[in-house]
């Protein structure tokens, strides 16, 4: 069978690079959920956990949420824009989307500066190793999400004939929202 | 190439996800046993990654492919937490 037949035989709607992304976001679910994992199984077998998450702004992070949870409706109105040929509507929502990581980030930033200021380092205990570590690991991925979306906001033209590229960086971009969805109330609320 | 999909009310879902947020914060302040809250607080959090899966990442569209690469390293991860599962039980019993 040739390539071009086998491209052929994908179910509708379902292309190449979505498959690919796919794929990509089934090996990031096992680095994310391993580490849940792992955190759930030390936490419930261990003491103090909860006394070490009371030093943590919930407020701060309930506000990050807010942030990535209106981000991903703005790239996924962002993809209604690309595929309507409104390039007006596409540079807006992705640019808002844009600000909403880097408020993210910033609001980060914050809480990191406060948290090790009070001697909450990552070397502070076992609750602290892995704050650190997920949501490090996490804010890494928003940084990666934000570049691509700048990539894709800088090529607008080529965004609107291929409107395919903004689903595929909303995919990673509401993957993103989804691990801090569960992040969220694991290290901040329980 | 591209097709064309119909698109859910995304408004309508951006607002039900700050109305469950809104509803895991204020269970985070519930009088009483921490059980209760932390169950409501879990519950939205599925809620709200559903609500993303399904209508912004549009699972609810998408083919079996698509389910069983999403599902698969869950499963995984999941069998992950299970193989460990005597591992804490273990060391939390008392000594």
């Amino acid at each position: 069978m040739s390539a071009h037949a086998q491209v052929e035989a994908l179910p509708p709607g379902l292309t190449g690079p979505k498959l690919a992304v796919w794929w990509f976001l089934a090996s990031e679910i096992m680095v994310f959920g391993g580490l849940i994992a792992s955190y759930l199984v030390l936490r419930l077998g261990g003491t103090g956990w909860a006394e070490a998450s009371q030093h943590l702004s919930p407020t701060l992070a309930a506000v990050n949420t807010l942030v990535l949870l209106t981000s991903s409706y703005t790239i996924v109105r962002a993809f209604v824009a690309a595929e309507h040929g409104d390039a007006g509507g596409l540079r807006v929502n992705l640019a808002l989307t844009v600000v909403g990581g880097l408020i993210f980030l910033g609001l980060k930033a914050v809480e990191y500066t406060t948290e090790i200021r009070a001697g909450f380092t990552p070397g502070a205990g076992i609750f602290w190793s892995f704050y650190y570590t997920m949501t490090g690991l996490h804010a890494l991925h928003v940084l990666g999400g934000v570049v691509v979306n700048v990539v894709i906001l800088a090529a607008t033209r080529a965004s609107l004939e291929r409107p395919h590229r903004v689903e595929l960086a909303g995919l990673y971009w509401h993957f993103v929202d989804l691990v801090w969805i569960f992040l969220f109330p694991l290290l901040y609320l329980s | 190439m591209s097709v064309e999909r119909a698109h859910p009310n995304y408004t309508a879902v951006w607002l039900w996800l700050l109305v469950l947020l809104g509803v895991g914060l204020a269970a985070s302040f519930l009088p009483g046993g921490r059980s209760v809250a932390l169950v409501v607080i879990f519950a939205t959090a599925v809620v709200k990654a559903l609500l993303v899966a399904l209508s912004f990442m549009h699972l609810r569209f998408e083919s079996g492919v698509i389910y069983a690469i999403a599902l698969i390293p869950l499963v995984f991860a999941a069998i992950l937490l299970v193989a460990l599962f005597p591992d804490f039980v273990w060391h939390a019993r008392p000594r």
